[in-house]
């Protein structure tokens, strides 16, 4: 018995060192990450609102089609050589079925008046965020005040039903908004 | 003759681009080039002091310039060294008292007399940056591994980009602290290359021997023990086409090498 006790408590003991070592970050790793981020916004012109903007946006692009830990998703900016790569990392909590793809879709639809056109426009946009270099990302951010106007309209246009919807939608993307607030200060 | 114009530049103040000039231009002066360095600091000029060489000017850029003397007159001879001069700034005037074309016209003037035109730019990205690049056809950028002066750096390799007479621009690494690099509190020379992408010309580990010989206004590259002046040594061949293995600062500055150092020198400097 004191035996078990004793190793559970060498045990215990190890972990705990074990966690603080892995906890401890030094100060060079952070130096770095930290000068890759601003040197990205540096370059690109890209300013925390826009990028935080981007991040909104790809998400609820992408709400439709899966079910994911929105606080988890990473955006980064990743260097090459000379090319420029945007990095998307997001956690997948659950793939949505075929239904609710096609409901989100329809939702989408709905509050489109000519949807081949929008439809097609957003994929344009969507290759320019993937294949971003430094021109790319200027065109993104002239196209970004468009793809807003869009936006704000479809939530004018919506119908009752959809607004729902929508604004525990809006409410989320605030609710994210504070919380990198927060972690920025 | 057709000299080389190099511009050395930082964008951040205080990482060591005065004191690289000094020590670069004494280098290769030593080395046995005919070499002019240029302070373009109008108001705010060092470069005579680092070379103790306050007490000899009597004419400056502006007043070649504004034609109150010739050119030549406005050189200052180092006191060692015959093949070293220097055109020292205006303390009294401001940016603006000399031009771009002004100073692209020096510049071709001193090529067809000097190997080399070192340019000392001012800190920041205004007209005295514009001013000090405008002659030169090569850069080099001083950083230290600190993030402001690396991301200075980094804006400042953007700006040189875009001049087309810069025809190359190389890093200079200055105050490396090999120990701190070692603990892990400090960015090292690879990750500060990594990060801005550019070629190395030097390393230069951080030194207290860089203090005294301001102070004496006596180039660190004139002490034959210093570490930092064997770097900014090797950085003088590099410029001149000579390829030369960057310094082992961790080995260097280690307690072992320095131990074996100090018994070498009591054995009568024996390795």
């Amino acid at each position: 018995m004191s035996d078990n006790i004793l190793k559970e408590l060498c045990n215990r003991i190890l972990n705990l060192f074990k966690q603080t070592e892995s906890e401890e970050v030094n100060a060079k790793d952070v130096a770095r990450n930290r000068l890759r981020v601003v040197l990205m916004q540096d370059r690109t012109n890209l300013t925390p609102e826009l990028l935080q903007r981007m991040r909104r946006e790809l998400v609820e692009l992408l709400s439709k089609y899966v079910e994911m830990d929105k606080d988890a998703l990473e955006l980064n900016f990743d260097q090459e050589g000379d090319q420029m790569a945007l990095m998307l990392s997001i956690p997948v909590i659950r793939a949505k079925d075929e239904a609710e793809i096609e409901e989100a879709l329809a939702n989408e639809d709905n509050s489109d008046t000519d949807e081949e056109d929008e439809i097609s426009e957003d994929d344009d946009s969507d290759n320019d965020e993937e294949s971003s270099n430094e021109e790319n990302s200027e065109n993104y951010q002239e196209e970004n005040p468009e793809n807003n106007s869009e936006y704000n309209e479809n939530n004018e246009n919506n119908s009752s039903d959809n607004n729902d919807e929508n604004n525990s939608q809006n409410e989320n993307s605030q609710e994210y908004q504070q919380e990198e607030n927060n972690n920025q200060q | 003759m057709t000299g080389r114009v190099i511009v050395i530049t930082s964008g951040k103040g205080g990482v060591g681009k005065t004191t690289t000039n000094a020590n670069i231009g004494t280098a290769l002066a030593r080395a046995g080039n005919k070499v002019v360095m240029i302070d373009t600091d109008l108001g705010l000029r060092n470069l005579d002091l680092l070379l103790g060489l306050e007490n000899r000017i009597v004419y400056t850029i502006v007043d070649v310039v504004e034609k109150r003397c010739k050119l030549k007159q406005a050189l200052v001879k180092d006191k060692k060294n015959p093949n070293l001069c220097l055109l020292a700034a205006a303390q009294t005037r401001d940016k603006s008292a000399v031009t771009e074309k002004q100073l692209k016209d020096i510049c071709e003037k001193l090529k067809k007399d000097f190997d080399f035109i070192l340019v000392d730019c001012p800190a920041g990205i205004e007209q005295g940056f514009q001013n000090a690049v405008a002659g030169a056809s090569e850069a080099i950028v001083v950083t230290t591994p600190e993030m402001s002066a690396v991301r200075d750096a980094d804006r400042i390799i953007g700006l040189l980009e875009a001049k087309e007479d810069i025809k190359s621009y190389k890093l200079l690494i200055n105050r490396v602290r090999p120990n701190l690099v070692k603990s892990n509190d400090m960015m090292s020379v690879e990750d500060v290359v990594e990060i801005l992408s550019a070629d190395l010309i030097g390393i230069i580990p951080e030194d207290t021997g860089i203090i005294t010989s301001t102070n004496k206004g006596e180039p660190i590259v004139n002490d034959e023990k210093s570490l930092a002046g064997q770097a900014y040594r090797n950085v003088a061949q590099r410029i001149m086409g000579n390829e030369v293995p960057f310094l082992d600062l961790e080995k260097e500055t280690s307690v072992v090498t320095k131990v074996k150092k100090f018994f070498s020198h009591l054995m009568g400097k024996e390795k």
